[in-house]
């Protein structure tokens, strides 16, 4: 009796196997085929979505000048009416774009006011190693969620920046001088705000000296 | 059952609901819908875990090896179904389904806890020393299978497993919840849940009485590993990816949920329902320290501080008795 159980029991198993199957065997030279076509590249992604979605969508970002003009005055009000945070992170951060005139130059920053009068350090063009993910969580163009990965999602991250510190900021670097005037479209992301709120810590995305 | 009997049954759930209580009038936060969610996806690991450890508690047992298991079984799933298996002789590679990897998983943990319980019971070795025993050996494994990177990329639909919402619910929360009520079940209303009480109440007297403790042991043993494999799947399938550290320490917090649940470390008294109350406890006790911004390392000291409260009550509870 107990030897049919078992019998019974195996045949039901075979039979599930069959309609749900555990394993295909697939030739050695198909897997690895189908093994180098499936990685993903995030910086071909990187690139595609910089070209494709990101420049074309600078106009989103909120004016420079109003956001800094609402960070002065009322902190706590310009974080509610413009920024977005991931999740319960108590970090958040911001798109933004606007022209200012160049306070100061150095080899990690460009000091640059944006309001009224241009005498005050009010945002630090970031032109050092970019480290976070402002760039990429900062637009609100990506979601965590499509990518069920979170290694490709921090790959993404890596992608990023490394364009901004390829394309953005030697272009930067070479054009900006004090008290010339420069457009920009930049994230930031503020995690202490004593330290990234003044001046405004800004990744930049899009840069023109005039 | 007198009062004192009722407020030590009720015990876990008192501290629950004022913790609950203070804690949603401390953080804004605590109460939102998102947060509450998060705490039910948190614990749902812990309480696979914990469901095992509780059977195997109250046998007398107990088993330092889950969170190691755990580890492994997430990495034989993922690896399987990453790379698969060549099989060069053949010139094949026996690629793996998701259900396949799922299988897997779970065998390994099956197998793994199976041994625990064959070497306690055949050599008669202490649960403690055994169970050290095979985290060192799963730990090795897991660092030998994945060569000590992580095993990424697993797919959407093994992802569902840790990632997926059914019904607006986490389908880890599903899956926990579905163990949570077929092993109350079985506690409840099977042979095998009157043995385990009856082995961890007095193991003399069931053996006596013509039962087969090693065997029960064994089996106890075994599904408290497959039920590790089922957390290591949840964990790997909702980071995407299995990480050789994984479920380092997690045997702590599981003996935690499941000694704040009112198991008695000596066994035969418990319940898996108790338990989901010690998951709970334990897991709303880390959420509100990290929403009351409380340095980890504080967190620590508080979380061994509540184990201990909970140790003590119990034994103070038993001695009275």
């Amino acid at each position: 009796m107990r030897v049919l159980r078992w019998i019974i029991a195996l045949m039901v198993a075979a039979g599930l196997c069959r309609v749900f199957p555990l394993f295909h065997a697939v030739p050695l030279k198909t897997a690895a085929a189908a093994k180098a076509a499936a990685a993903f590249n995030p910086a071909q992604f990187a690139e595609t979505f910089w070209t494709g979605t990101l420049l074309t969508s600078l106009d989103r970002a909120v004016r420079a000048d109003e956001l800094v003009s609402l960070i002065q005055t009322d902190p706590a009000a310009a974080k509610k009416k413009y920024s977005r945070s991931i999740g319960l992170s108590e970090g958040y951060f911001y798109f933004l774009r606007g022209e200012g005139k160049i306070l100061s130059v150095s080899d990690d920053e460009v000091i640059i006011a944006v309001t009224g009068g241009g005498t005050r350090a009010e945002v630090s063009l970031q032109a050092g190693l970019i480290f976070g993910n402002a760039v990429r969580d900062g637009t609100g163009l990506l979601s965590a969620n499509d990518y069920p990965n979170s290694q490709d999602f921090n790959d993404i991250s890596a992608a990023l920046n490394h364009l901004v510190e390829t394309s953005v900021q030697p272009k930067l670097r070479a054009q900006a001088k004090a008290g010339a005037r420069i457009s920009f479209a930049g994230c930031a992301e503020v995690n202490d705000e004593a330290a990234d709120l003044k001046p405004l810590k800004v990744i930049p995305l899009q840069t023109q000296s005039e | 059952m007198n009062t004192r009997e009722l407020l030590k049954k009720l015990q876990p759930l008192i501290a629950l609901i004022v913790m609950v209580a203070v804690l949603s009038l401390l953080s804004d936060k605590f109460l939102t819908l998102a947060n509450q969610r998060n705490i039910l996806l948190q614990i749902s690991v812990n309480l696979c875990l914990s469901i095992g450890m509780t059977l195997i508690i109250l046998t007398g047992g107990i088993d330092l090896s889950v969170g190691a298991i755990l580890g492994l079984a997430g990495a034989v799933a993922a690896g399987l179904l990453k790379n698969g298996v060549a099989l060069n002789l053949f010139g094949v590679s026996l690629q793996f389904t998701p259900l396949g990897a799922v299988a897997a998983g779970i065998l390994t943990g099956l197998a793994l806890g199976g041994f625990n319980g064959f070497a306690i019971t055949r050599f008669k070795l202490p649960p403690f020393v055994a169970t050290l025993g095979m985290l060192s050996i799963a730990r090795g494994l897991t660092l030998l299978w994945t060569g000590g990177f992580p095993i990424t990329s697993l797919g959407a639909t093994f992802g569902f497993i840790g990632a997926g919402i059914f019904l607006g619910v986490p389908m880890a929360v599903w899956i926990s919840a579905g163990l949570v009520a077929l092993f109350y079940f079985i506690s409840r209303r099977t042979l095998l849940g009157r043995y385990i009480y009856a082995v961890g109440g007095n193991e003399k007297a069931t053996a006596f009485s013509g039962i087969d403790v090693d065997r029960i042991k064994i089996r106890v043993y075994a599904l408290g590993g497959a039920l590790a494999a089922v957390a290591g799947l949840i964990v790997t399938a909702r980071l995407d990816a299995a990480d050789p550290k994984a479920g380092l320490g997690y045997e702590l917090d599981s003996i935690a949920a499941v000694v704040i649940g009112g198991t008695s470390l000596s066994g035969g008294r418990g319940s898996i329902l108790g338990t989901v109350l010690g998951c709970l406890i334990i897991g709303v006790l880390n959420n509100g320290l990290f929403l009351l911004d409380v340095s980890p390392f504080w967190q620590q000291v508080i979380k061994g501080l509540v184990i201990l409260a909970a140790v003590a009550a119990d034994r103070l509870g038993t001695r009275r008795s």
